[in-house]
């Protein structure tokens, strides 16, 4: 089982790399059309030049070269240039993943934490009001389109009661005087995309917990608990959440994709300087170069964040060690 | 059959209906050509513009009313073409068995660990994203969740009693697929087009809101992502007129399918509810 789980991320991860290359060469006219759009101020008419172009970027070799190359240039770190800033791709993906991933891993944790203990709570007092409250919330804002959600949450915090700041990783041009001022400052700064990525996340986890919570309570295990005369706590926190886990853990994969894919739209929102924001500027200014690169990177987290979520899953459940 | 239909499945389809007629009588509704330039630039709410104008005079009411269309399209669309794909697919799969069953199902794996919406950002970059281009391009993404669920239906009632029996009496393949299987397989397959409706509503108004939508075609995403545009838009209130209204619409419009996605589960398996219960 782990085995062809790793050997599935390996051949999706070369689906991905694949793709990434063929699917400009399919379109219509060659990558270098794309690169040179007719209606862009820079396009090439001079066919002299554009052959020097293609020349220039190998586009004049044969296909397998040219993949070639392009998998060596992904070993090696090399993801081209950007078009628009003159920059390796590579150096401005760099600059950028350490946002994406502090505000996905805050969100991906605190939307966690808070789905295992509300949805722990929610299935203890299935049928009473809280739980109908919190799952019919849930429902709700986790059916919200996430940039609705953090345009609420802007206007409240940021415009109305001026509390955070509206956009932004950190103040502009600030000069930090000490670490924790810098701290300080980014945490401010990712207290709304953060919080906006967790409401938005918090639905579906939620709902998971509940109700894998409520199946485990139907338990014979439970019973024999109770008759053993167990605190209440021991009950719920120590045998039922601990089994409901499983399930949680196992969705844990499919849940960091969605929170990355939450994150590329709470990134443009609040101008937070991540992947996501990357790819909204360049999408702009058809930017094909980043917007490759971004897509590559995005998929690789996303993917190891499938195979790091089985694998924790295979180390807490011995059946799907062994099956 | 005559259950009783749950509150949540009669909130998602009052919903939808609204929504369909505003879409169908978009003409009669909307006060204003949503195209035309009806008024001065940023109108505040007035009786001429129930909900004020844009930032260059179009009515926004209108452009809401004509928005229902765009949303709606899409996930008509999407959703047909979703769970045509899936259940094709899916549905060969579990019938016919065998090593091509293995193999969809392995490209159904891979297919379903994708990052899609990336790859959704990338495609769309290249190829534009049309209302057409958005409908294929979600149909073909988004069709292996249909194809796993058909599968495993198909699978589990090709080995039952009275299939098995149809084929011994020599009831052909697509006998046994239209008379025995097709008529089990449409609660599961009406959930599957309405779930794949609502990503589809999610998506297109998430794509347009990355400015990745049809621009000829103003959708509710489009319409957020214009207001937005406008600088110092949250400062002022003109977000109350201009923002809210198109957001609350697709928050409504995806609730509503789920609700009747969960609704019709219900519905049609009442066991599995209740066991959970």
């Amino acid at each position: 089982m782990r085995a062809r789980r790793r050997v599935l991320y390996l051949v999706t991860l070369w689906v991905v790399v694949t793709v990434n290359f063929f699917l400009p060469r399919l379109m219509p006219g060659d990558p270098l059309a794309a690169l040179l759009d007719p209606q862009s101020s820079d396009y090439v008419f001079d066919p002299e030049v554009r052959a020097a172009l293609a020349a220039y970027y190998g586009l004049d070799r044969p296909l397998l070269e040219q993949y070639g190359r392009y998998l060596w240039g992904i070993i090696t770190g090399d993801l081209g240039r950007s078009i628009r800033l003159n920059l390796p791709v590579a150096q401005l993906i760099a600059g950028r993943l350490p946002w994406t991933l502090l505000l996905t891993g805050t969100a991906l944790l605190l939307s966690s934490a808070v789905a295992l203990a509300m949805g722990a709570e929610s299935a203890w007092r299935r049928g009473s009001w809280t739980d109908r409250l919190l799952a019919t919330g849930s429902l709700i804002v986790s059916n919200a389109p996430v940039y609705f959600v953090g345009t609420a949450l802007i206007i409240l915090f940021g415009a109305k009661l001026r509390w955070l700041p509206l956009a932004g990783g950190r103040t502009p041009f600030a000069r930090y005087d000490s670490l924790l001022a810098a701290v300080l400052d980014i945490g401010r700064h990712l207290i709304l995309p953060a919080l906006t990525l967790t409401l938005s996340t918090l639905g579906a986890k939620f709902l998971l917990v509940r109700n894998s919570m409520v199946s485990v309570l139907g338990e014979d295990f439970m019973l024999v608990a109770r008759a053993k005369g167990l605190p209440e706590g021991r009950l719920k926190w120590g045998h039922a959440l601990r089994n409901a886990l499983l399930p949680f853990v196992a969705h844990l994969a499919a849940h960091a994709g969605m929170t990355v894919t939450g994150a590329l739209f709470i990134e443009t929102l609040f101008n937070y300087p991540g992947m996501g924001r990357l790819i909204f500027e360049s999408v702009g200014a058809r930017d094909y170069p980043v917007i490759q690169g971004v897509f590559l990177v995005v998929s690789a987290v996303v993917l190891t964040a499938n195979l790091l979520a089985d694998l924790l899953n295979a180390r807490l459940d011995p059946r799907v060690r062994e099956a | 059959m005559g259950r009783r239909i749950g509150a949540d499945l009669l909130f998602g389809l009052t919903v939808l209906t609204l929504i369909g007629a505003t879409a169908l009588l978009a003409p009669v509704l909307a006060p204003y050509d949503p195209r035309a330039f009806s008024g001065q630039p940023l109108e505040r709410p007035s009786r001429a513009h129930l909900l004020g104008t844009n930032d260059v005079g179009q009515d926004i009411l209108s452009e809401l009313v004509y928005g229902a269309r765009v949303s709606l399209i899409v996930a008509l669309g999407a959703a047909t073409g979703t769970v045509v794909l899936g259940a094709l697919i899916g549905g060969f799969a579990g019938y016919i068995g065998g090593w091509l069953d293995g193999l969809l199902m392995r490209l159904v794996d891979g297919m379903m660990s994708l990052p899609r919406l990336p790859l959704f950002i990338l495609i769309a970059a290249f190829i534009g994203a049309g209302v057409p281009q958005t409908v294929a391009v979600i149909s073909l993404l988004f069709w292996p969740t249909t194809a796993r669920i058909v599968r495993a239906q198909v699978q589990s009632l090709r080995q039952r009693g009275y299939i098995r029996m149809a084929r011994q009496f020599g009831g052909g393949h697509l006998y046994v697929l239209t008379r025995h299987i097709l008529p089990q397989m449409a609660p599961l397959l009406i959930s599957g087009v309405v779930n794949a409706a609502g990503w589809a509503v999610a998506m297109e108004a998430g794509l347009a809101f990355l400015g990745l939508g049809d621009p000829t075609a103003k959708s509710w995403g489009l319409m957020m992502r214009f207001a937005l545009n406008l600088p110092g838009l949250l400062l002022t209130d003109r977000w109350l007129w201009w923002l809210l209204p198109p957001g609350l619409c697709v928050t409504l419009l995806v609730l509503a399918l789920t609700f009747v996605g969960i609704g019709l589960e219900r519905h049609f398996h009442p066991r599995l509810v209740r066991r959970g219960r």
